[in-house]
């Protein structure tokens, strides 16, 4: 028995040992982005991308990267250069996943970095887009969290614009929030973060 | 089972040493150095990795990297950085060490200079646009027509009775349309003395226009003054349908999306009847304006190419009688006209840089023209077709080059109680093109071009250079430069009669200077324009007994200004055009040289909008002002040798969104109801007291209202989606 236990750490600590570059370089890209060094881990996904050309989550948070930094940036030039490298990897993301839930709500941030940065040049140009990307994640993916929680987000804020009432998506975005709980991501390294944002879109919204 | 206490120990020593032989034994390899910039500064931040492997590094604040790697034997090393080329070198990694590396900038970031001498571009994508799309529908004078809103740009004239561009001393017939690079024959509603003409197609269809007031590339000829691009949406953003209530009609439209292909349709009906019966105008109509039209749009993805067609037909039928001095009971017309064009294009992606554009238009069109006791009926098939490539050599270097073919086939049957006759010609012209983007640095690009067009109507050959340079000279502001031939064969209502001509010629030299910050535009822009080999003829109007000479020639020389701010004040955007223009010509029957009558000296435009959040509510305004237009008054010597009154026109437009997709509009054109002026027709013959009698040519109405509905339904209307919550 006491064999058995030792037998079965060492087995362990060697898959510890021999994990895959792969996995090795995903972990510590997470732990770059979570110690607040986006930028870096940006740097390391991109080299992940380009070893592992069939596989889409490099490259899909590489644009995560580009777009979630670009919501508070106010210098056309560095967004327009950042927009167009997310632009490049969410291309080559949806072309390694076509009809990819969570790729399609990547999509739709981006189109919406665009309408926070400069609503009145953007605003109506790219409306109909965000809210057809939305159409079609909730169409393949109606239980997925944050397709759930984007595209309420997204018809709320369009709600709170042309001033109409905004009670009734409370209740689907309570939905959003029990919908974490209960989703399982398809790996370690898929997308699966959010749950915290939707509570606090929940705490502002539903009084 | 017992097992030795000590096979514990050493079956970990036995994974251990396993498990990090392979790397012990192939020992590590360090790869290092700095990256900085041209100038030396060093980067933070880029990239640098070996290809294909894990192994990398992000540089730190002096710039330098170190990174082991297992690899071995000849790795390519890849440096990147936003707004930087990627950098890549090739070498064996125990060569990869203490490195130096220079990235250059990446001139096609938003602050590589461009090209702008005499184009002003309006689209969502352009580096510099002076215009956005939206802007054609929310401009308070254009009426959602794109030739409007164009009209307070710089460069162009206000010749209000006629709603043509007129660009920079030239006439309407020196401007050429294309949509998706192919030339539209017929872009404008045919009209009368003193109705303005609009555009044929609607504005919604376009996410891009480029309009060149001069110096453009030699992909476009068979234009003296300008040319304006349009090009057709790629991909509509949802399935919709679209309805339109408005005082003066109505119009119906549906888009249909698929996995890789999308349908448009649109079909509009405008009937004056009801407007005229509550607003009568100067003009007495028997049958109002009536025009309907269709459109279509195809749109289909292939692997690596795009294939559109699009098709349109419309109808314009009216007829009325207008004043005229020499016959008190008024002159009277009507017209009906009718035309098809068709346009289809193919672009792709054929690899290694290499990109292929195939395209052409079908126009078939006819004219029935009722002038008192006369009947005019034309007929034009036109046709062009196009191919072109283009080779990315880098980044820096682009060469595109092409050949094209124009055929044109037009007759006409004149007949009046006393006369009849049938004429008409072919004019057939091939062209080639080529030409060379360079860009030396984000501050420094030279476009050189040639194009040979050969007619076989007049057997001659044409060659004309084009050439433009730019240079950035602040971080905002840049200089630019161009020059030109440009070569175009006399209009139809020449060469119907003589083809025994030359093309007319002009040379265009332009400086341009341009600054721009912070969604604030300022442009000016000094040019000279020769005009030789013009036409003229010895009669009042073109005719079959006419002497045409090739004997014409003339120059224009102005300053346009363009200033656009949406920055300074919140929720405000405004921009102001201001032209000067002095030329003179002698072409058609002119005696002497002399200014003509659509060209004026000083033209302004103001146009504002207004956004107001509280409201959901656009308000906008334009006001547009010309200087008086030459006219010849008989009773005086001389020719063309006064000028009417200034022309002033003050807009006002009001869109209020009802919800996210109606939208209420609301117009009126010539707020304060001037009385403007645009010329004045002399009797042919003098009075009693010898004098010539004079009427004033003044607009139909000098206001027009407007009020319509839009109402968008689209699948994911948020309305819907409320009810459903």
């Amino acid at each position: 028995m006491r064999n058995l236990i030792i037998f079965s750490f060492l087995l362990i600590s060697v898959s510890g040992i021999s994990q895959t570059q792969y996995e090795q370089g995903m972990r510590k890209a997470f732990d770059l982005w979570q110690g607040d060094k986006p930028w870096e881990a940006a740097n390391l996904f991109e080299r992940i991308a380009n070893a592992e050309p069939d596989n889409w989550l490099p490259a899909f948070y590489i644009a995560q990267i580009n777009i979630i930094n670009s919501f508070s940036e106010k210098d056309p030039e560095k967004l327009n250069a950042q927009l167009n490298k997310a632009q490049e990897f969410l291309n080559s993301a949806k072309a390694l996943s076509p009809n990819n839930p969570e790729v399609l709500v990547l999509e739709a941030q981006w189109y919406t970095a665009w309408v926070v940065f400069d609503g009145q040049k953007y605003g109506m140009q790219y409306a109909g887009k965000v809210a057809e990307i939305y159409q079609k994640a909730m169409k393949l993916a109606p239980e997925n969290p944050r397709v759930v929680l984007g595209k309420t987000e997204w018809d709320m804020g369009t709600a709170r614009y042309f001033g109409q009432p905004i009670d009734g998506y409370c209740e689907e975005l309570k939905r959003a929030v029990t919908l974490f709980d209960s989703f399982t991501p398809e790996g370690e390294f898929h997308p699966q973060g959010g749950k915290e944002y939707a509570e606090k879109v929940v705490a502002s919204t539903c009084n | 089972m017992q097992h030795p206490s000590l096979n514990v120990p050493y079956t970990i020593l036995l994974f251990l040493i396993m498990g990090f032989l392979p790397i012990l034994a192939l020992g590590q390899t360090i790869v290092s150095g700095t990256v900085t910039e041209a100038n030396g500064m060093p980067i933070l931040g880029a990239n640098v990795y070996l290809e294909g492997t894990y192994d990398g590094a992000s540089t730190t604040e002096q710039g330098g990297f170190s990174f082991e790697t297992t690899a071995t034997g000849v790795q390519v090393l890849v440096v990147s950085f936003l707004s930087f080329e990627t950098f890549t070198m090739a070498a064996d990694v125990s060569q990869l060490q203490d490195l130096t590396i220079k990235l250059r900038e990446d001139v096609n970031s938003l602050d590589t200079v461009t090209i702008s001498a005499g184009t002003l571009e309006a689209s969502d994508n352009s580096k510099v646009s002076v215009l956005k799309p939206l802007d054609v529908v929310t401009t308070a004078s254009a009426l959602g027509d794109f030739v409007g809103a164009l009209q307070t740009l710089p460069g162009t004239t206000t010749v209000a009775e006629d709603g043509r561009l007129f660009v920079r001393g030239g006439d309407a017939g020196e401007t050429q349309i294309f949509i998706d690079g192919i030339r539209v024959f017929t872009p404008y509603t045919p009209t009368t003395n003193n109705i303005p003409t609009r555009g044929r197609y609607s504005p919604f269809l376009f996410d891009g226009i480029t309009f060149s007031t001069g110096g453009y590339s030699a992909e476009y000829g068979q234009a003296l003054s300008s040319v304006l691009l349009l090009n057709t949406i790629d991909e509509p953003d949802q399935e919709k349908t679209e309805i339109s209530l408005m005082t003066v009609g109505g119009g119906l439209g549906n888009t249909q999306k698929w996995e890789k292909s999308s349908l448009s349709v649109n079909a509009t009906y405008i009937n004056l009847a009801p407007y005229i019966a509550a607003f009568p105008d100067r003009n007495d109509w028997q049958k109002p304006f009536e025009g309907y039209a269709g459109e279509t749009v195809f749109r289909h993805k292939l692997k690596n190419g795009l294939f559109k067609l699009y098709a349109a037909f419309d109808g314009t039928d009216f007829e009325l009688t207008q004043e005229d001095i020499d016959l008190p009971e008024g002159l009277d017309f009507k017209l009906n006209n009718k035309n098809f064009y068709t346009n289809a294009s193919y672009s792709a992606d054929l690899g290694l840089n290499w990109k292929l554009f195939g395209g052409g238009s079908f126009t078939y069109a006819t004219t029935k023209l009722g002038i008192v006791d006369s009947d005019i009926k034309d007929t034009e098939s036109s046709a062009h077709i196009k191919v072109k490539l283009r080779k990315r050599f880098s980044n820096r270097v682009k060469l595109s080059f092409g050949a094209e073919q124009f055929l044109t086939d037009f007759k006409e049957d004149f007949k009046d109680p006393a006369f009849a006759e049938s004429y008409g010609f072919q004019n057939n012209i091939a062209a080639l093109f080529t030409e060379w983007d360079l860009i030396f640095s984000r501050k420094f690009a030279v476009k050189l071009g040639l194009r040979g067009e050969y007619s076989a109507l007049f057997d001659d050959v044409t060659v004309s250079p084009r050439f433009s340079v730019a240079y950035k000279t602040g971080k905002n502001s840049q200089l630019s430069l161009a020059y030109g031939d440009f070569f175009q064969q006399p209009n139809s209502d020449v060469l119907k009669f003589e083809t025994n001509l030359e093309a007319r010629k002009t040379q265009h030299y332009i400086l341009n200077y341009q600054y721009t910050a912070d969604n604030r535009i300022f442009r000016a822009e000094a040019y000279r324009k020769q005009y030789s080999s013009l036409i003229t003829y010895d009669t009042d109007f073109t005719q079959p007994d006419s002497n045409f000479t090739n004997d014409g020639d003339g120059f224009a020389q102005g300053i346009d200004i363009f200033w656009r701010d949406n920055k300074s004040i919140k929720n405000v955007d405004y921009w102001v055009s201001y032209s000067l223009l002095d030329t003179e010509r002698t072409y058609q029957n002119f005696p002497v040289a002399a200014t003509p009558s659509f060209a004026n000296t000083h033209n302004v435009s103001v146009v504002g909008k207004y956004w107001i959040d509280a409201w959901r509510s656009q308000v906008g305004f334009s006001h547009q002002f010309g200087s008086g237009r030459s006219f010849t008054d008989p009773n005086e010597p001389g020719f063309l040798q006064k000028k009417t009154r200034d022309f002033h026109s003050t807009s006002f437009n009001w869109a209020y969104l009802i919800s996210q997709q109606q939208i209420l509009y609301f117009s009126v054109n010539n707020v304060f109801a001037f009385n403007n002026v645009n010329g004045y027709q002399y009797a042919s013959t003098p009075n009693a007291n010898g004098v010539f009698d004079r009427r004033a040519l003044t607009p139909a109405a000098d206001q027009f209202f407007f009020i319509g509905f839009f109402w968008t339904i689209s699948e994911d209307g948020s309305d819907n989606q409320l009810d459903n919550l």
